[in-house]
């Protein structure tokens, strides 16, 4: 993956996750732009959740004209994170949509109302952390998938057997035992 | 104060019309279909692409764009569904009066397209609502938005006025024509706030210099 010009990435370790925040926000970097997660819980070293925040650059002091940062830290699943909503209000948000799509349970969350972490996105009622790759996309158990699943497979055009490309199987597809399809 | 009126119906005379006055009423309608965008997301741009000087839907009668829902006769669903989404969808499509006409633009609003498989996606419009021309492709030209025209224009053509194909079509979504009452809400309340009132905390903290 290229890295886009002017961007810094930092690797922290979980317990300092709040304290690089502040430190980087002291050496300039006082726009909160996004905070999210990447699931890496199939890892082969070190599984958990990948959290990124992107910091930027915006006032006069700054490295160079809006110089921008990616904080960077591996959360193990269960694990607590410190919240950055003391730091940036901002973080508010972001933090409550990462709690809410992976189920990453944030420390000293506190964006003012006192009302604490609740969901920000998903319906009322919904069960479960979406944007993990172990959620079971539950559509293709209760209906046909419509679309072709092998390049050639589609409707009107000839099944190809055995073809040497993998088959493909999307993340999160349910397996076998939620029943026929 | 508000006065609840009743959604605008077409009347019962239109039904015994004699033939030559149903070609003309079908002839009016076609050709004056006030259209009311939901745009939803790329789908959407194609959409405002058809309907600027390029593509000109308006020179197929088409008109963009209505001022809301009340006021339209043809509602385009361009985009992604969601299934968050899809009450709001429901809601408008019923505040429109009759005669009314659906066109889904696009694969997302057809079946789900590219986002079929996700958890928040509704697997085509035409579960909340009834579509009378599917528009296919990800995104479709605006050339295929206008032969939907020309195809929801042939199907008006041949209708008989008051049974629109909305009206006459199974729907297994909701028993029938809902009444103006279900389709007005009242105002959202505030929700109570402990810290409301007091000076928030800025971003900045204290040692830092104030630009
Ligand atoms: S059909 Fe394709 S272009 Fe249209 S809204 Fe869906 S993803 Fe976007």
């Amino acid at each position: 993956m290229s890295v886009p010009p002017g961007l810094v990435t930092r690797d922290v370790p979980r317990q300092e996750w709040r304290a690089a925040a502040e430190q980087a926000r002291a050496e300039g970097y006082d726009f909160f732009d996004w905070l999210s997660a990447v699931d890496q819980s199939d890892a082969e070293e070190d599984p958990g959740l990948d959290v990124v925040c992107h910091l930027m650059a915006t006032g006069p002091d700054a490295p160079r004209p809006l110089a921008r940062l990616l904080l960077r830290t591996r959360v193990p699943d269960g694990q607590p994170l410190a919240s950055l909503t003391g730091l940036f209000a901002g973080a508010a948000w972001a933090e409550r949509e990462t709690h809410e799509m992976f189920g990453l349970p944030v420390d000293g969350f506190d964006d003012g109302t006192g009302a604490g972490l609740r969901p920000l996105l998903l319906p009322d009622g919904f069960e479960g952390t979406p944007l993990r790759k172990e959620f079971v996309l539950a559509a293709r158990a209760s209906k046909a998938w419509p679309g072709a699943k092998e390049p050639g497979e589609g409707e009107g055009s000839r099944p190809r057997r055995s073809s040497s490309r993998r088959r493909l199987l999307p993340p999160g597809v349910p397996d076998p035992s939620w029943g026929p399809r | 104060m508000t006065v609840d009126l009743p959604t605008p119906r077409v009347g019962v005379l239109a039904d015994r019309a004699p033939e030559a006055v149903r070609i003309v009423l079908n002839w009016g309608r076609r050709y004056s279909l006030w259209v009311f965008n939901f745009g939803l997301a790329c789908c959407a741009i194609e959409f405002i692409a058809a309907s600027m000087a390029r593509h000109d839907f308006i020179r197929l009668g088409v008109i963009p764009f209505a001022p809301g829902p009340r006021q339209s006769d043809l509602m385009v669903v361009s985009g992604t569904v969601t299934d968050k989404m899809a009450p709001a969808i429901r809601r408008l499509y019923e505040q429109m009066p009759e005669p009314k006409y659906v066109i889904s633009f696009g694969a997302c609003s057809n079946s789900g397209g590219p986002y079929w498989d996700s958890y928040c996606v509704t697997k085509g419009v035409d579960q909340v609502i009834p579509v009378d021309v599917y528009v296919p492709g990800c995104p479709p030209r605006p050339e295929a938005l206008l032969h939907g025209i020309l195809t929801l224009q042939q199907q008006i053509a041949a209708e008989r006025p008051g049974h629109a194909r909305s009206r006459l079509r199974p729907r297994p979504f909701a028993p029938g024509p809902v009444g103006a009452g279900e389709l007005t809400r009242d105002l959202v309340a505030k929700p109570d706030q402990p810290g409301a009132g007091e000076q928030r905390p800025s971003g900045r903290s204290p040692s830092e210099p104030q630009r």
